[in-house]
């Protein structure tokens, strides 16, 4: 059984908003972030959740060698709602070397190489000299840049599942901490705009040409939009916490889910074993929720065979879009901001329900009493995660 | 953390197996170099075979081959793979064709994510629990022996570790220079059985020194992050207190110690 932990500090950065508030408030009103596609470098006929702020993001003289989207954003997001701060003292209580690190992300610096890749040398090929791979695109680059932002020095890994990559980590850090390995963790995950998943999703004909509308009857697709965020997690009682994971596989194919999705209802399933609660003592469902007609029928049928149709449930897609990598930490957030703040997110840009959805999907948000939510990330592989948040009053 | 090591797989030029390998970790051959054949999987599917990248087909072979020693059935275990990069191969020609018609096939975009061998693997062995691919760039492999060591025990299950890099093609070969395919599977068991080949206790500790590599190893392989696995396989074949020491961070390494 996991030993709860406790959210010392937590924020997200994505189209809706920088930081907590500004997300926050965008969940209040009820406001979609997204916006037609303005890439110049990537002109396709669909919606985006861009955050501009972090294209002028200036890395530290230091650390110029990491720059790259992907870290821009993971920078702006670092220095929202006093993280680095609480970071510091977690160092400062546990000593640098035992606090873990542990982040998310699909694509990484991948824009980096993709550009440099438009600048070959005509003549021998070569990508242009000023080009760095292990700093600017490998997987593990943000993973590197973040821990040396932090000055951190316990174990750190990158968690690279798909869209189920940032919910991950907060499995990895439980562990670790129950172990003994770290004292506390940083977890967290950033993905951010690239040709590799604009044109991907593309064609597997994923996407959207309108704005991502989860579970609506006439939803076409996803939105993808890039984001950053971070928890600090650690030992102890909190006023949030994390109290239940859950980890499957769907075993059925690479990029389409199980049709009854099975491999998510085993995830939900693990997730209130190990929170040690049933399905009735959730109080809202942040669903994975992207937009495909697969991915939601799938998991609707899952969260039916949970739940029921008594719990609550929301996609916050339509407001972030869908960040891939990132969307395990963003929703896992957006799920604290709910506890928080006593407010269950609605589904902006769902319209009309479709009626084969078996799921109670809620189209505005409500100010309701909270105390246990549970958020869902799958990705390709069949990469099931669900996460359970707990607060204590 | 103690763990009962179950089975090997091995995969590398010269070591078409866990027997090859044995005997020059073991000091009782010579490595000799020779090119490793392409892999080819049972356990995939003759289409999923095609559509696959090679380093997919490397990964499951090294799988193959120790799920061919243990009892434990594939679906009793979590996945944890481990990785410096994606497949290469994979991203060369996704960035060539973004530069260029941005036409892009499907299949090879599902390809080009890092978790591609585990979501293969599970897909092909049937194995719904839950599959971790992790990243560590030169320190993937201590990475992900911790992190499968660690759901081993947290869980209480048993784990399929498998670490594989496969070749990079120009030009991206001139920045990360992973010439030759490794890989290394490694069944990790929480406590240990009949079959256990040897029991590890594993540690994070201070890194002290820049971690040579094993004398009989070519150098070609340095590049390769799963190389650094085979210090830790030399712990099957050591005597009882023996221990390796493999590369976590600039600051940290994981201490393999044979019980």
């Amino acid at each position: 059984m996991i030993h709860p932990l406790a959210i010392r500090s937590y924020t997200t950065t994505s189209a809706a908003g920088i930081g907590k508030a500004a997300t926050a408030r965008a969940l209040r009103d009820g406001l979609s972030a997204l916006v037609p596609n303005d890439l110049a470098w990537a002109p396709l006929d669909c919606w985006i959740g861009r955050v501009r702020a972090a294209e002028s993001v200036a890395l530290p003289e230091s650390l110029s060698a990491f720059d790259c989207r992907n870290n821009r954003l993971a920078l702006l997001a670092l220095e929202q709602d006093g993280f680095v701060d609480a970071v510091g003292a977690a160092r400062q209580r546990h000593g640098a070397g035992r606090v873990a690190l542990f982040l998310g992300t699909s694509t990484s610096g991948i824009l980096s190489t993709e550009l440099a890749y438009q600048r070959r040398d005509p003549a021998t090929g070569s990508l242009p000299p000023a080009f760095r791979y292990d700093t600017m695109h490998s997987l593990d680059a943000t993973t590197e840049f973040v821990r040396r932002v932090l000055g951190l020095t316990g174990p750190a890994m990158t968690v690279s599942t798909a869209c189920s990559s940032s919910a991950k980590v907060f499995c990895l850090a439980e562990r670790f901490i129950r172990l003994g390995l770290a004292d506390a963790a940083v977890v967290g995950g950033v993905d951010s705009l690239c040709h590799t998943t604009l044109y991907g999703f593309t064609a597997l004909q994923l996407v959207a040409p309108d704005v991502c509308r989860p579970f609506d009857t006439a939803r076409r697709g996803i939105t993808i939009g890039e984001a950053a965020g971070f928890a600090l997690l650690e030992r102890g009682d909190g006023a949030l916490r994390l109290i239940g994971y859950g980890e499957t596989s769907d075993a059925h194919h690479m990029s389409t889910p199980h049709p009854e999705g099975d491999g998510a209802r085993r995830a939900m399933l693990d997730a209130l074993e190990r929170a040690r609660i049933g399905p009735g003592e959730i109080d809202y469902v942040n669903l994975h929720g992207t937009g495909t007609p697969a991915n939601d029928r799938a998991e609707g049928r899952a969260v039916h065979d949970v739940f029921g149709a008594s719990a609550p449930c929301s996609s916050t897609k339509g407001v972030t879009g869908h960040t891939l990598g990132a969307a395990g930490i963003t929703e896992a957030a957006i799920s604290l901001l709910s506890l928080e703040q006593e407010f269950m997110p609605g589904s902006p840009t769902t319209r009309e329900v479709d009626p084969d959805t078996q799921c109670t999907i809620a189209l505005h948000g409500e100010a309701r009493p909270l105390a246990r939510v549970m958020s869902n990330s799958f990705g390709f592989g069949g990469n099931n995660c669900a996460l359970v948040f707990g607060k204590t009053s | 953390m103690r763990v009962a090591i179950e089975a090997v797989g091995v995969l590398a030029p010269g070591f078409p197996d866990w027997g090859n390998a044995r005997d020059v970790l073991a000091g009782r051959a010579p490595f000799v170099d020779a090119p490793l054949a392409p892999c080819a999987p049972a356990s995939l599917a003759p289409s999923e075979r095609r559509r696959s990248s090679a380093t997919v087909r490397l990964a499951l072979a090294a799988a193959e081959q120790a799920m061919k020693q243990t009892a434990i059935a594939p679906q009793d275990m979590a996945l944890v793979f481990a990785s410096a990069e994606a497949a290469a191969v994979i991203t060369h020609q996704l960035c060539e064709a973004l530069a260029g018609t941005r036409e892009v096939s499907p299949t090879q975009f599902h390809n080009s994510v890092h978790n591609a061998p585990s979501g293969y693997y599970s897909i092909a062995m049937k194995a719904k629990l839950g599959a971790t691919s992790l990243c560590r760039g030169p320190w993937s492999f201590a990475a992900g022996l911790l992190g499968a060591a660690a759901q081993a025990l947290g869980d209480d299950v048993p784990v399929l570790f498998v670490c594989y890099d496969s070749p990079l093609p120009a030009p991206l070969c001139e920045s990360l220079p992973v010439i030759e395919a490794t890989a290394i599977a490694i069944m990790i068991s929480p406590l240990p059985a009949a079959a256990t080949l040897a029991s590890w206790e594993i540690a994070i500790e201070t890194r002290e020194g820049a971690g040579a590599w094993p004398a009989w190893m070519p150098q070609a392989w340095h590049a390769n992050a799963s190389a650094r696995g085979f210090d830790a396989l030399a712990m099957l074949v050591a005597e009882t207190g023996a221990s390796a020491t493999l590369p976590l961070s600039p600051e940290l390494a994981v201490r393999v110690a044979r019980c």
